[in-house]
């Protein structure tokens, strides 16, 4: 699988001592690659590397070969990376509709803006049923819904989630990873940070374990699910 | 009775202003997050904008704003470039300092130049009045309102209607998410603080007019700005000019009723009233994301 982003030897924090150390991961182009570890390992770390949100002290990140290490979220965002972030990120005054229609922000073809539109409530049909409601007046999974729909806007090269399912019931939780599953299946890049390593790395064609900011363990999502060690760690397995 | 209506009246009239100079507060407070305790000392440094331009020029105090609103827009974007954008950790706090660094920045520089002599805005319509039934408006007081009206739909209509405007509010309700769907929030920052100080401006002139000022007037005006905004809810441009509404026609109708003595306490009766039952104001967001 050709390689759509890599991270080598990144290392970052937030002033307060470093978070990171020197990670390298490699994100396949046209997989699901699900990073699993415990609270405070890291994770959303890595994503907010991986849009911008934070840059790295050492390290690079390549996007298709180019570096896009210290540019701005907007730029990371133009060249086809759109994050879902872990806390709830709707306008939540703002109408469903709204939402949706500001995720095309940095598009200024109106024509290209009705037809995404068009496309994501064909995906969702939940954006025209509630599109007049205030975001915050939908459910934790119908918020979540919507936030993909706004990410879909853009129709993005790269989806990076950052624990979808937090907090959703288990039937939620069954239609969240579906709706991943069906992303990746048109042909969209996914890197999902998951709590839950079971249902995570299930889908993953490429798992990581971090722990402290390090990779401790990587290899194909199932592989890793049939580690010995990582049932222990994560899934409570017994024996 | 009659006296009561003329108290309503003029509250709501001088209202107006005060619901201008507090929106560009809770705007400012609203996109960044930091309290502009500089807000009043901006107002002045406006008025005295147009005093300059009246007595060099004898420019119209009102369209002296063609002048000063753009300028006191740029100052804001410089200001907030040089002294707010720097400030990356513990902003709330540490932006208090600094604003207020900047009010006595102002001050000392109007002290310099003008003296602490008060001064006040001349016009015709400054003392002339017009009658309705049987009590006397002077029409400072109504141009004055019908400016910030304006001022205001305009801030709304930019707000709720335009593109900026949305970026603007997505940047006010999730600092984050806007970043990650492509809006440069260092941007919208500096802009909305241009256009708090060009309603600084603006709330400048009619303060200038309907009142005597001098650089230290600003500590009595921030004060009840900051009072405005607390009431109306932090970041709640509705909230500030609802509340400054409560305000003025509450001290007016006090001041009548009862005596002019007891005007600012009827006030802090209701916002301390207010407070109690809604911590956040009366359309404050809780504050739910720290930013
Ligand atoms: N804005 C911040 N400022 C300072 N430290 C932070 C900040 N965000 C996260 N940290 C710290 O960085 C470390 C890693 O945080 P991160 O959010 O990446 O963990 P995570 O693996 O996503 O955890 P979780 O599963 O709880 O989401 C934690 O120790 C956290 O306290
Ligand atoms: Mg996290």
């Amino acid at each position: 699988m050709a390689a759509l982003l890599e991270l080598e030897g990144v290392t970052a924090g937030y002033g307060g001592g470093d978070i990171l150390h020197e990670l390298t991961l490699t994100v396949g182009e046209g997989g699901i690659t699900c990073i699993v570890g415990p609270n405070g390992a890291g994770k959303s770390t890595v994503l907010r590397v991986v849009s911008g949100l934070l840059r790295p002290r050492l390290g690079s990140v390549r996007f298709r070969g180019a570096s896009i290490v210290g540019q701005s979220p907007r730029a990371i965002l133009r060249r086809g990376i759109v994050q879902v972030p872990q806390e709830r990120s709707l306008f939540s005054t703002m109408s469903v509709w709204e939402n949706v229609r500001m995720g095309a922000y940095t598009v200024h073809d109106r024509a290209l803006v009705a037809r995404r539109l068009h496309e994501v409530c064909e995906t969702f049909p939940i954006i025209r049923e509630r599109r007049h409601e205030p975001a915050a007046s939908l459910s934790g999974g119908q918020q979540k819904i919507v936030e993909f729909a706004r990410a879909l806007m853009l129709d993005p090269a790269l989806v990076v989630l950052d624990e979808p399912s937090m907090g959703l019931d288990p039937k939620t939780r069954t239609v969240v990873f579906d709706t991943i599953r069906a992303l990746n299946q048109a042909g969209r890049t996914i890197l999902l940070v998951e709590q839950n390593a079971r249902s995570g790395l299930g889908l993953a064609s490429h798992g990581v374990v971090l722990e402290s900011g390090r990779i401790r363990l990587e290899g194909p999502g199932l592989a890793l699910l049939d580690n010995p060690e990582i049932g222990r760690l994560y899934l409570g397995a017994t024996g | 009775m009659t006296l009561v209506l003329e108290a309503a009246v003029l509250g709501i009239l001088t209202g107006g202003v005060y619901a201008l100079m507090a929106s560009g507060l809770t705007l400012i407070f609203g996109v960044m997050r930091i309290i502009n305790v500089g807000q009043g000392a901006l107002v002045i440094l406006g008025a005295y904008l147009s005093f300059v331009l009246f007595r060099t020029w004898h420019v119209d105090p009102f369209l002296s704003l063609i002048v000063t609103m753009p300028v006191m827009f740029a100052l804001g974007v410089v200001l907030q470039l040089i002294f707010i954008r720097p400030l990356t950790t513990d902003r709330e706090a540490l932006s208090v300092l600094v604003t207020y660094a900047i009010a006595l920045g102002i001050e000392g520089i109007l002290g310099y130049i003008f003296s602490t002599n008060y001064v006040q805005l001349r016009a015709w319509y400054e003392t002339a009045s017009f009658a309705i039934v049987d009590f006397h408006i002077t029409y400072v007081y109504v141009f004055g309102f019908l400016l910030c009206l304006a001022i205001l739909g305009a801030l709304f209509l930019m707000l709720y209607r335009t593109t900026f405007g949305a970026a603007i509010r997505a940047t006010m309700l999730n600092r984050t998410a806007a970043q990650l769907i492509g809006i440069d929030v260092d941007r919208v920052a500096a802009l909305a603080f241009g256009i708090g100080m060009a309603t600084a401006a603006a709330g400048g002139v009619v303060f200038g007019i309907t009142n005597a000022f001098n650089p230290g007037s600003h500590y009595d005006l921030i004060s009840r700005l900051l009072t405005i905004i607390v009431l109306g809810g932090l970041g709640s441009l509705r909230g500030a000019v609802i509340a400054a509404l409560i305000m003025l026609v509450t001290e007016d109708i006090t001041a009548v009723v009862v005596s002019p003595v007891w005007a600012s306490f009827a006030f802090f009766v209701i916002l301390v009233a207010v407070l109690i039952v809604r911590p956040q104001g009366l359309f404050g967001l809780r504050v739910r994301d720290r930013i």
